[in-house]
């Protein structure tokens, strides 16, 4: 067996730090049995339940593409107890086929969303901690244009990294922006300036997504101002992948929006409501281990020397007050002639980090 | 529904949804299984969502008979808590409204990692939920789907097993019921039972006792009618000398038992004898009888290491060394309950009360 798998699953792990007795479910697919069965060792070793639920793909098949709406609207009463009585979650998505799923009509699995929304509150206040990851499978590597082993480089250099040294380094520059009011992101065809006033950022190391390595805010939600384009990489988001798109904020809203392909998605996605055209997330990727874009939000925002911004809905963990039914991370890359401004003053220069 | 799926898995989907649990609208049913079931698994979550009722699907990638449980976890976690199930878990079994269980091994050794003290703790810990089960407070049914790996157990290519597979389970059930029931008449009004073949004269007593017909409510294939013998009776000697006992992936061959009061006084093997002999001093009941079953189902007629499928070949009979069966009658307790088929086909014979009721497999009545 692969090694880096069984120090992938203790970094998993150690992410929701198990106390002894507590339930913890482990949610993933078949193929991942080599990191569940670690997973299982290793919550025993703490003295915790894994109370392992597989499933043949992420969204739950069969039952949601066949049953009657009613059933999938109101979940089993056993699911219900067993999600409030579970003390953490780990979810590791492990597909087979990254479209398996891509058969289920929008409105069920919006349905089915939106029943375990409540029910997942605790998790989504940080009540109580989760993790989410990935378990390199073919499908995967596919997707990312690699071979298996070298996406399996890719992604145990992305999680096999020293946290506690990251984690400080992250806390050091949040403290900068925590100080701050103003960010300002220079790059090309970029000028965008929002207010971070009275927000705090929160540091993503060994908590809910692995990889971690980003810093994040909320920023107040009336204040983006000035043009945003993502030249760098394609904005990707439930299965699209727009190309060049530009954003224009006036008082936070997002007044102008174009895209050199799948423009009709992007105007599309602006629609969906109110707080569709608001920032609810300003982030900055730090994963010294993400050099490069693999159309897969949960790596590319920690990318080294980039930002994201996401449209729709904010944190409300961190101050973020924005609702929408999106949340769509668009990564921009400063390491090439981009810089961050905190009021005024260059904190960061084509990607290389310039604190005193 | 996948391109490829072999549509016999819908009509046996049909007759566990249907027949063996009668899945009812809004009913919470556990389906546990392995990936390599996952053409049965989507087919049945298909059939009961249709019913009105939600699927728990549980998959694991070993067998998950006796030991609901991850066995990694199992060999790690502190030994406090392997003895109780997770509360959330045990909550879930006490509210369940059926439970079906796919048998579909990867590798039928893949069981075997944990210690025996292990897993005798988790077996404790689900005991609640084995006893829901058995009193037949609970609609079960335990099933199996064609995998390499049971094919290979079996002798066979996988598309032969899966033709042997499906030929044992879609029968006409009703006919099955009718014919067994006429045997089990007969039975219920017999005291003594005695098995007369190779190697082999044993009389029991069912005085008092009435079997129950397994016409795929319990079992998928079904095809057996059972007692549990009244647990001091069992007297004289058997030898399981035409097929293995096959118990927790362990093989024996040539078991041999003499019963005095019930008891095995004496045990034989001429292979794996120790683990014979270890299976039968694990506690009290374990040398005595739990089980007397007669295998009817037409569509078995070899043996192939699976005791779901041997202890209802046409012409056998098979007796259980352990735990009885309370539906039934049964008193007796057990960690162990051991099937272990006897063939009566080439020159064996049943007697009830004296009197010849199966003479080489094939029924006097």
């Amino acid at each position: 067996m692969d090694p880096r798998i069984q120090a992938y699953a203790r970094v998993l792990v150690d992410c929701i730090e198990p106390q002894p007795g507590w339930q913890v479910s482990v949610r993933s697919q078949p193929p991942a049995r080599p990191l569940i069965e670690e997973i299982c060792r290793e919550l025993g070793r703490r003295g915790a339940r894994a109370l392992v639920r597989l499933n043949f793909d992420a969204v739950g098949g069969a039952f949601l593409r066949y049953a009657p709406i009613e059933l999938i609207t109101t979940p089993s009463a056993i699911e219900l107890h067993e999600i409030e009585h579970t003390d953490s979650y780990m979810a590791i998505v492990a597909p087979e086929n990254t479209r398996d799923g891509a058969d289920v009509p929008a409105e069920r699995m919006g349905a089915r969303q939106a029943a375990l929304r409540e029910p997942h509150m605790p998790f989504l206040m940080d009540e109580k901690p989760w993790v989410g990851c990935y378990y390199p499978t073919a499908a995967c590597a596919q997707d990312a244009g690699l071979p298996l082993p070298a996406f399996e480089d890719f992604l145990y250099g992305a999680v096999l990294i020293d946290w506690h040294e990251l984690r400080e380094k992250m806390e050091r520059i949040a403290e900068h922006f925590d100080r701050a009011e103003t960010v300002r992101i220079v790059g090309p065809e970029t000028d965008l300036t929002f207010s971070l006033a009275g927000r705090e950022g929160k540091v993503d190391a060994l908590s809910a997504n692995m990889p971690g390595g980003e810093i994040f805010y909320s920023p107040l939600e009336d204040t983006a101002e000035g043009v945003i384009s993502y030249l760098e990489y394609p904005a990707c988001y439930l299965g699209h992948e727009v190309e060049g798109a530009r954003l224009r904020f006036e008082g936070g809203v997002i007044v102008d929006a174009s895209a050199t392909i799948d423009e009709e998605f992007l105007l599309g996605t602006l629609e969906t409501d109110e707080g569709a055209r608001r920032l609810g997330e300003f982030g900055i990727g730090c994963n010294p281990g993400i050099q490069r874009h693999m159309r897969n939000t949960l790596f590319d925002e920690k990318m080294e020397g980039t930002i994201h911004l996401a449209i729709g809905t904010g944190f409300p963990q961190i101050g973020g007050v924005n609702k929408s039914a999106v949340h769509w991370d668009m990564v921009k890359d400063l390491r090439n002639s981009g810089r961050i401004e905190l009021d005024g003053k260059v904190v960061q220069e084509n990607g290389a980090w310039a604190l005193s | 529904m996948g391109a490829f799926v072999d549509p016999r898995v819908e009509q046996y989907a049909r007759l566990l949804v249907d027949r063996s649990l009668g899945v009812q609208a809004g009913w919470q049913v556990m389906l546990v299984a392995t990936p390599s079931a996952r053409p049965l698994v989507e087919e049945l979550v298909r059939q009961i969502g249709r019913k009105g009722a939600w699927p728990l699907v549980r998959l694991s990638y070993v067998d998950q008979e006796q030991v609901p449980f991850d066995s990694l976890w199992a060999s790690e976690a502190p030994e406090d808590l392997l003895g109780t199930m997770a509360p959330g878990e045990a909550r879930v079994r006490e509210e369940l409204d059926a439970w079906l269980l796919v048998f579909g091994s990867e590798n039928t050794r893949g069981g075997t990692i944990l210690s025996p003290e292990r897993r005798q703790k988790l077996r404790q810990a689900s005991m609640d939920f084995t006893r829901r089960r058995l009193t037949g407070e609970l609609p079960w049914v335990g099933c199996l789907y064609p995998t390499e790996a049971l094919a290979q157990e079996a002798g066979m290519t996988l598309a032969d097993y899966a033709d042997f597979v499906f030929g044992a389970c879609l029968l006409d059930w009703e006919a099955e019921a009718a014919r067994m029931s006429r045997y089990t008449e007969r039975f219920d009004a017999a005291e003594t039972v005695r098995i007369v073949g190779a190697g082999t004269d044993l009389t029991l007593s069912i005085a008092g006792r009435s079997g129950l017909v397994d016409d795929a409510h319990y079992n998928m294939p079904g095809g057996e009618f059972f007692y549990s013998p009244v647990e001091d009776s069992a007297e004289g000697v058997v030898e399981f000398s035409e097929f293995p006992a096959v118990y927790q992936g362990a093989i024996c061959e040539g078991v041999r038992l003499r019963f005095e009061g019930g008891k095995v006084v004496d045990a034989s093997a001429t292979a794996n004898e120790a683990f014979l002999i270890g299976a039968l001093d694990t506690d009290e009941g374990a040398r005595r009888i739990g089980e007397l079953g007669i295998g009817c189902n037409p569509g078995i007629q070899r043996h192939t290491r699976n005791t779901l499928f041997d202890e209802k070949i046409d012409g056998t009979v098979h007796l259980a060394v352990g735990a009885g069966v309370p539906m039934v009658g049964g008193t007796n307790h057990s960690a162990v309950h051991w099937d272990m088929v006897k063939d009566l086909r080439p020159g064996g014979r049943i007697e009830l009360d004296g009197e010849v009721v199966q003479e080489n497999g094939s029924w006097a009545l």
